[in-house]
């Protein structure tokens, strides 16, 4: 039994989202591929009748500036988002997150569609993602929209798009502007190629001695890729002191979710070592941003 | 000429092949109009094989035969004892056969014309099963109310119980002014040799079964299949490819016996590779062990009473339980001269994947009780932990814990200074350091020793052989190496033609191996036991040396074969151990750096100096290689690997969840420091030790992490998670 019967190498989105609607079976688009064909191999994922791969389309492979805004492709190597220097300057933090995905075989494929589409919780992408306030652009038979970062996630594994009928275009994240810095971060074992145990990332704005503006992301911490609203809300406008550090701190740990992982680590142990990780993210960024 | 092979390290004669993926492993044979195989395992800790529906799977498209229990002749297989089905199933040829033990016993085997159709008729057969109470905590399993897992076998799940008496324990610690207890766990651990059970079996051109697939001894491949098939030695050939790891895993079958079956019922060739997941659940692995520990020493530093209670959990079948126990009995009082020992082990059948040999074989868990001991009786004593060993080390001539004599030079006390030496160890301050405040990370250091028999025990008559031959007319051109010892990584075939043209005097060029094919060489015994150096070396200096005097006698061609024989041993007394098990040991010690982060719990291992004494170095960069990979491959089993599972089934059964180290975790630094103490039996005084570095990591490691942290944690691996809860950071 083939894991596949159909294999469509459509060159616009137009034509992948026909490729999709018209397959006479299941279909799925495929960017990398370094999930999807691991869960079908593995039989974690039924076989599916067309595979629509999207990586010759080039628009789903653009990184650029537009506009006020800097475009990831969904089909971009995460690779080549780490050494890119527009993400360098725009997006510091998606750059560390896209360093440390698996190795360097799987970051030569492996894109930031298929880490988003994916849905994890902890995805070290979402979570920096998460943080820089991206938007998503998304294309289906009515269409192309943009979505609300947020709105892309169900559930852990659950991804909000219908994956055999729409598909991520790509990420609109803002522009580096003065006094602004991002960081990301991971616990994990070992140190090459394992889902991490906890990842942090953190952007924010500074304004002298006091934090104009942040986000911050954890994972996991909570069935979708969570921000921590209440700590940004209680941060916003004050200065890092120790005292306001250990506040931020708590607001984080009272809105998180962690969650107990049978392969992985404890509920516990994530809650014990947020903390030193959150700290270094944050006076991370502090730092680049002064 | 003048040519000197042995002490040099010249290029590995299979690395142009490994290197430039000429070489072929099972997984890369083929032959023309070839079968494909797949295995159906239970999935399942215990339960009984009520029926077996196979006819949807023998009408699915390219099936040629499906086999269940009743089609093995014999339906039973095991390397010491035939504990094991081949298949498990009712209606077979011996009784119990039909009761599941573990998630990787076998049900059914599927033969189609290809993998894919394979694959998706296996998947067509239904099997009627009643689950029966799993038994996975071998504790449990020794009470006498416990159900019996193997009711042919006696009335007990205890299926070894060794004990030692040696002097009067009680008048020891009578005599001690310090005594530490303590309770030690160590995990199991996965061999994960990159290359996954495989084989491809067919028909010879003489009738016989050969079967292709990487094994440790060929021969003994070869009397368990003819077992299992009810056919005589003869009819079975075992050739073995490249072997891409063994470890230990392999001493015991996996997929042999089936594919043999298969070849010899349907006359066409037939292959299987196992998947990681089958590889991971399917077969043995390290033994998991309890042990429980009282030693005592005088306040001067002298120990006087050692008792010591194990209990291992020998999973569903024996394996080699019984041997690997045995060398954890011997080694549990470490090397040490201590004058009164009383110990007992027990291995405990239960539902869990069975316990097989691995590197050590026993010792590497019995020395993280001892070592742990002594590190715990020095710090209580006040005393430097290398300065406490030096003062108990084992001399040549002390009478160990079994009541003899130690049978060859003991070199513990080289080894421990040259580690300390080496390391450049300065003498433990035990009190307590002051705690870091600015930083989360502290450092320690930790020290350990270990030793370990070469060669088969327990009374085995422990033997080798070897055919050379060497061709030319008025000076050498060729010297053929005949040996069928198991090249599965570390070296030996190079080794052995270093010793072969050593002894006839050539280049090493000139040196052609013939390897491993029971239908054209004698017995080599297993590659296990850190044996080969000394007991294939042995053999194949006896075959040069005896076809050089033929040479020299003007035999054209001169051959020669050679059985060698090693000093004889016998097995331990059943009530007091008394015994001389073993005709050599080897000896090592370890000195380790590590970096804890109290924050995290992350064991960060800086360095570790191993100082092993291999008698004589044959191949110095070969000794390196093994003193590396044995201490990287123990840092995982210390620290990283966790194979966990949850009511006897695996629940890490990938690479992406049983976590190996990877470049960026092992130990910053190995530095290897090779000690020379001749054994006068060794092939120029080599003593085998490709078990040897591996034996005191983690009791090393976990001597320092208590030096940083201030606390023991007597149970690995040090995860972590682990770490934090033994600093009371979290429950």
């Amino acid at each position: 039994m083939n894991l596949w019967q159909e294999y469509k190498r459509p060159t616009t989105i137009t034509e992948a989202v026909q490729a999709l609607a018209s397959a006479s079976g299941s279909a799925m688009p495929i960017a990398g591929g370094t999930d999807l064909m691991l869960d079908l191999k593995q039989g974690r994922h039924n076989p599916i009748h067309t595979l629509v791969d999207l990586t010759f389309i080039p628009e789903i492979s653009a990184l650029e500036v537009r506009g006020d805004s800097l475009f990831i492709g969904a089909a971009v190597p995460v690779n080549r988002i780490a050494r890119d220097p527009l993400t360098g300057t725009h997006a510091q933090a998606l750059v560390e997150a896209c360093n440390l995905i698996a190795g360097p075989q799987v970051r030569n494929t492996a894109t930031l569609g298929g880490n988003v589409a994916h849905a994890l919780p902890a995805a070290d992408g979402t979570i920096a993602l998460r943080s820089l306030n991206a938007e998503a652009e998304v294309a289906s038979a009515s269409g192309t929209r943009r979505m609300a970062f947020t709105s892309l996630f169900a559930g852990p594994g659950k991804s909000a798009i219908d994956k055999t009928k729409e598909i991520i275009i790509g990420f609109y994240l803002p522009l580096f502007t003065p006094n602004t810095a991002s960081c990301f971060k991971r616990i994990m074992r070992p140190q090459g190629v394992a889902l991490p145990i906890l990842n942090c990332a953190v952007w924010l704005e500074r304004d002298g001695d006091a934090v104009k503006d942040i986000h911050i992301a954890v994972g996991p911490g909570g069935s979708t890729p969570f921000r921590a609203t209440d700590a940004e809300a209680f941060l916003r406008g004050k200065s890092l002191t120790e005292e306001n550090f250990n506040q931020t701190l708590d607001a984080l740990l009272a809105q998180a979710k962690f969650r107990d992982s049978a392969r992985r680590a404890s509920a516990d142990y994530r809650r014990h070592i947020v903390g030193g990780l959150f700290k270094d993210v944050l006076y991370t960024a502090w730092g680049r941003a002064g | 000429m003048s040519n000197h092979s042995v002490g040099s390290s010249p290029t590995r004669i299979d690395a142009r092949g490994k290197v430039t993926g000429e070489t072929q492993y099972p997984g890369d044979l083929h032959k023309q109009n070839m079968l494909h195989m797949k295995i159906l395992m239970a999935e399942r800790p215990h339960a009984r094989v009520l029926n077996i529906h196979i006819e949807k799977a023998l009408a699915s498209p390219g099936v040629a035969a499906v086999y269940t229990a009743k089609d093995i002749p014999v339906n039973e297989y095991g390397l010491q004892i035939p504990d094991q089905p081949v298949l498990c199933g009712p209606g077979a040829s011996k009784p119990y056969t039909d009761i599941v033990r573990f998630v990787g016993d076998q049900i059914a085997v599927v033969v189609a014309e290809t993998e894919a159709q394979a694959a998706a008729a296996i998947k067509l057969i239904e099997v009627d099963y009643e689950d029966l109470p799993p038994l996975l905590d071998p504790v449990l399993a020794m009470q006498p109310e416990a159900a019996i897992l193997h009711p042919d076998r006696g009335e007990s799940n205890v299926c070894v119980h060794y004990k030692i008496r040696k002097g009067d324990v009680d008048a020891g610690f009578a005599q001690a002014d310090v005594i530490v207890e303590g309770e030690y766990q160590t995990p199991v651990q996965e061999h994960a040799y990159l290359q996954p059970e495989a084989g491809l079996a067919y028909l010879d051109e003489e009738g016989r079964i050969v079967v292709e697939s990487a094994g440790q001894w060929t021969h003994a491949d070869r009397e368990t299949v003819a077992h299992s098939l009810g056919i005589p030695n003869e009819q079975v050939r075992i050739i073995y490819p490249a072997i891409g790891g063994a470890f230990g895993g392999r001493e015991d079958l996996s997929v042999q016996v089936v594919l043999a079956l298969a070849a010899m019922n349907l006359k066409r060739p037939v292959k299987i590779v196992w998947s990681r997941r089958e590889s991971i659940i399917g077969h043995g692995k390290r033994h998991a062990v309890l042990l429980r520990a009282k030693w005592g020493a005088t306040k001067d530093g002298k120990l006087v009473a050692v008792q010591n209670e194990l209990i291992g959990d020998g999973g569903a079948y024996m394996y080699t339980t019984n041997k690997v126990l045995g060398n954890a009995t011997i080694t549990s009082s470490g090397p040490y001269n201590v004058p009164n020992v009383k110990t007992d082990v027990y291995g405990v059948y239960t539902n869990n994947v069975p316990g097989a040999a691995f590197r050590g074989f026993g010792a590497p868990q019995a020395l993280f009780m001892a070592e742990s001991q002594m590190n715990k009786l020095a710090e209580k004593l006040g005393m430097d932990p290398v300065e406490f060993r030096l003062k108990n080390a084992l001399k040549t001539g002390d009478t160990m814990s079994v009541g003899t004599p130690t049978p060859n030079p003991v070199s513990i006390t080289e080894c421990i200074e040259a580690a300390r030496d080496s390391f450049k160890w300065k003498k433990m301050n035990w009190k307590k350091k002051p705690v870091a405040k600015k930083s989360a990370i502290v450092r320690g250091r930790g020290f350990a020793a270990g030793f370990k028999n070469v060669g088969f025990s327990f009374g085995y008559k422990e033997n080798c052989w070897a055919k050379v031959e060497i061709h030319g007319n008025g000076k050498i051109e060729r010297v053929v190496l005949h040996h069928a010892g198991a090249e599965v990584g570390q070296g030996f075939q190079t080794v052995m033609s270093q010793m072969a043209a050593e002894v006839v005097g050539v280049p090493l060029e000139m040196v052609e191996m013939h390897t491993s094919d029971t239908a054209t060489q004698g017995n080599p015994g297993s590659a296990s036991a850190s044996r080969l150096t000394f007991m294939a070396g042995n053999s194949v200096k006896g075959a040069a040396e005896a076809a050089l005097a033929k040479w020299n006698s003007e035999e054209r061609p001169a051959i020669a074969e050679f059985s060698y024989f090693a000093p004889p041993t016998t097995p331990m007394n059943h009530d007091t151990g008394y015994s001389m098990p073993n005709f050599q040991y080897a000896y090592v010690a370890q000195a380790a750096e590590v970096e804890v982060d109290t924050e995290t719990g992350h064991v960060h291992v800086k360095r570790i100096v191993s100082a092993d004494d291999v008698g004589k170095a044959i191949n110095p960069d070969l000794v390196a290689a093994q003193i590396e990979g044995a201490v990287v491959q123990a840092h995982g089993y210390a620290v990283l690997e966790e194979y966990k599972t949850k009511d006897g089934r695996v629940l890490t059964d990938q690479f992406s969840t049983y976590l190996l180290p990877t470049i960026l975790d092992i130990p910053e630094k190995v530095e290897s420091v090779i000690v020379e103490v001749p054994d006068p039996n060794g092939p120029w005084g080599a003593r085998g030790m490709g078990e040897l570095p591996y034996l005191p990591v983690a009791p090393a490691i976990a001597a320092a992490i208590y030096d940083a942290t201030g606390v023991w944690i007597d149970e690995f691996p040090f995860t972590p998670e682990r770490v934090l809860k033994a600093l009371g950071k979290i429950k």
